[in-house]
């Protein structure tokens, strides 16, 4: 009994606490001249008398005391937005009486002549007439929108959030009358509660921009400079680690950053994430990020149309996590991006990491040229890589035939299949997984020198010989008779005869095209009979027909 | 015990009158005396009678022709968030709006019909009262409750010594009255039955 004295006791001194701090009293809302706050009347004592009046009011619910604005909104809009916001309307017009920043705070309804004031509103408060980088308001949010967005929880769990005609209004996230939590928000924004009363993202749950501790370490520009009152690390941020509710920069799917790329480089250089992109995205040879604004659209093809590269055409912030995966499957940091498959269809979600490579590498009207015409020349790398064709590195699947297999240095073997970011990636040793940036052109990790008469080294094909066994290459066993005297002696680089990803079944055959051969011909001519031709006659034997270095094959067999 | 409780209505006497000094309805806003509409010149008689009141009526007394307008409310079709059941008025709110709403003449009183007089500006309600605080609703602890903004009547200290339901409303129901003291005891403007600084009067019953 006594406990239960005590109990009851505590719980009445807590009492008074709570609910004085709730009160709009001791919130911004007090314009009055009690108000603890910063924009206050100078001698106005009223504190109801600023948004309510007891007697003609107007409008008549809740009691208005402030004037329309009469303004037409510029509204949010955004090609993912299955809703449709009209002119605000509800309670949202009675805030824009003030938060427009068009209506004098201290001029109200009830009083003949304005209230004197002091301050003004800060710019974040001053939402203005153009509500295109705000949060959409006024909208009709029913199960219906729900299932269209298909990334929106249905409303009947929610009702309270919004108003009599199942719209959402500013008062769906801010309560004026108590600031609980700051901004009068009802909800509070650590790991974005509040967002997620509506948001459904897929993939959150397990992504790392949901799960990560990390906290900024106070270097360069601060990334949550956007947040009055940012948390500590990347998880309690949450959405709004790359998001604003007002006054976005990015006003589509508002932003923080207007340049895509801000938005991810800002914990990404170093300076939160444990990996520096941005380091990447500046060398000489990247995809090039910082080159386009406003061109990526997340409903755009997958098939890109219009060049462009942003991060999120990889990456998928939502999704992304730090799972590992083994080859050709995609990584947990390309989880949940669309790509094409290898029959040229879209798919929602890749599978596979060359499904994502394939929005763009894959024939695109822009797509780059190869970086040397051959005899037989294409630029769609779906093509070159399927496992029907005469020979392919085994990046959708493991090669088809094991010649090769001797001179493979572990692990790799017959079976290997490999990620375009196995060769595409970053030149730093232990520098971040893929294709971000590299010293070496076609963004290479290592050298893979393709200029003629190069003399053999290590280091000048160093990315060849990551996997082929250097020694037996250059000296003959397992492997093309003839390969000291090509490289060593003659000094021709591999690009010359070897065209790396594969030559498409719908150009090449087995017998002109089996190892990767397809000559580059600004360097290999005809022969003097004016043919220029691999033919492949069996297991270590074939000929060619075909000038190089003045020496004239017509054919030279081996 | 009859000695204390004289001495007690004693002291309370003694700090009405210090209180009430030079605050009561002669000068105030209703104090009609010097009004041509009102030639007898007495302040009660524009409302009460002490003799041949108008019956049927739960009123003081009552000396002034009574509206039989009916009213435009503010129901929770105007504010969704209005939890109360809206009436018509009735009670003391129909006295005050036999002059407010405009309908009846300000000196159609002592069995005068016919008058001409007829209050005007921001006096003037009108019958359309749904851009005014609703009156004539029941206030009670189920309706805070369901609201979740209103302070609990039964309980809640009015700053007038008792509770919202003792001194504010008339059998449970908000009035014109449990805002306004027609007769100006306390001589706050605008008739208030206790000050509006930092909105005190709006918050005795408004819990934000």
């Amino acid at each position: 009994m006594k406990n239960v004295i005590i109990v009851i006791s505590i719980i009445l001194l807590w009492f008074p606490i709570e609910i004085k701090s709730q009160s709009i009293l001791t919130s911004k809302h007090n314009l009055s001249v009690s108000s603890s706050g910063t924009i206050k009347a100078t001698s106005e004592s009223e504190v109801c008398i600023f948004c309510h009046t007891p007697h003609n009011s107007s409008p008549r619910a809740p009691l208005w005391n402030k004037n329309a604005t009469g303004t037409t909104y510029l509204l949010y809009n955004s090609s993912t937005m299955e809703a449709i916001p009209g002119q605000p309307d509800g309670s949202s017009i009675l805030c824009l009486s003030c938060h427009d920043g068009t209506i004098a705070l201290g001029d109200l309804v009830s009083r003949s002549t304005q209230i004197t004031m002091t301050n003004t509103m800060s710019p974040r408060g001053n939402l203005t007439t153009d509500l295109s980088n705000d949060h959409p308001i006024s909208f009709t949010y029913d199960a219906a929108l729900a299932s269209a967005d298909g990334q929106l929880k249905t409303p009947p769990l929610l009702n309270t959030e919004l108003d009599n005609n199942s719209r959402l209004q500013c008062t769906s996230c801010h309560d004026p009358h108590k600031e609980t939590y700051p901004k009068f928000l009802v909800a509070s924004t650590e790991f974005s509660a509040l967002c997620f009363t509506c948001h459904d993202r897929s993939y959150w749950a397990n992504s790392t921009h949901n799960t990560s501790s990390k906290t900024w370490n106070g270097t360069g520009t601060d990334p949550w400079a956007h947040l009055e009152s940012a948390y500590s690390n990347v998880s309690q941020n949450a959405c709004a680690n790359c998001h604003d509710p007002h006054n976005a920069d990015g006003k589509p799917r508002l932003l923080k950053s207007l340049a895509e790329e801000n938005n991810c480089l800002d914990c990404h250089n170093g300076n939160v994430a444990g990996k520096n992109i941005q380091t990447q995205l500046a060398k000489t040879y990247r995809h090039n990020v910082f080159g386009y604004i406003g061109v990526h659209n997340p409903t755009e093809s997958p098939f890109v149309l219009t060049k462009h590269v942003e991060c999120q055409d990889c990456h998928n912030p939502h999704a992304s996590n730090a799972t590992t995966a083994v080859a050709p499957f995609v990584n947990g940091f390309n989880r949940g991006v669309e790509g094409i498959d290898q029959s040229g269809n879209t798919v929602l979600t890749s599978t596979y990491e060359y499904e994502i490579c394939y929005k763009c590498h894959a024939g695109n009207s822009w797509t780059p040229a190869p970086a040397f015409p051959r005899q037989i020349n294409q630029n769609n790398v779906r093509l070159e890589f399927a496992t029907s064709n005469p020979s392919f590195h085994p990046v959708v699947g493991a090669r088809n035939n094991t010649e090769i297999t001797p001179n493979l240095i572990a692990p790799n073997t017959a079976s290997t299949v490999l990620y375009c970011s196995s060769c595409h990636a970053s030149n730093d040793a232990g520098g971040p997984t893929g294709p971000h940036g590299s010293i070496y052109p076609q963004i290479l990790k290592l050298q893979y020198t393709t200029t003629d008469n190069t003399s053999e080294t290590a280091t000048n094909y160093a990315l060849c010989y990551s996997c082929h066994n250097r020694n037996n290459i250059i000296n003959d066993n397992n492997t093309f008779k003839e390969h000291k005297k090509h490289i060593v002696k003659e000094r021709t680089s591999c690009s010359v005869c070897h065209d790396p990803h594969g030559i498409s079944s719908t150009q090449g055959n087995s017998s002109n095209n089996s190892n990767l051969i397809n000559f580059r011909t600004g360097i290999v001519t005809p022969s003097s009979s004016g043919i220029l031709r691999y033919e492949d006659t069996g297991a270590g034997t074939g000929r060619c027909y075909l000038t190089c270095h003045g020496e004239n094959h017509d054919p030279e067999s081996y | 015990m009859k000695a204390q409780k004289l001495l007690f209505t004693s002291i309370i006497a003694g700090f009405m009158s210090i209180v009430g000094f030079g605050q009561n309805i002669a000068g105030s806003a209703h104090d009609f005396s010097g009004e041509t509409w009102n030639p007898g010149g007495e302040i009660c008689q524009v409302c009460h009678t002490p003799h041949g009141a108008v019956t049927g009526l739960t009123a003081p007394l009552w000396n002034h022709e009574v509206t039989t307008a009916t009213f435009t409310l503010y129901t929770n079709v105007v504010s969704p968030s209005f939890d109360a059941t809206a009436s018509q008025p009735a009670g003391a709110s129909k006295l005050c709006l036999s002059c407010h709403d405009g309908t009846v003449a300000m000196d159609n009183f002592g069995g005068q019909t016919g008058g001409t007089d007829f209050i005007s500006g921001g006096e003037l309600l009108g019958t359309d009262l749904s851009n005014e605080h609703p009156v004539s609703f029941t206030y009670d602890d189920a309706l805070a409750t369901t609201d979740g903004g209103l302070f609990l009547p039964s309980t809640a200290n009015s700053g007038l010594g008792g509770t919202i339901a003792a001194d504010l409303l008339l059998g449970n129901q908000v009035q014109c009255s449990s805002c306004h003291d027609v007769h100006n005891a306390s001589g706050i403007g605008n008739l208030l039955v206790k000050t509006n600084a930092g909105s005190a009067l709006c918050l005795t019953c408004h819990n934000k």
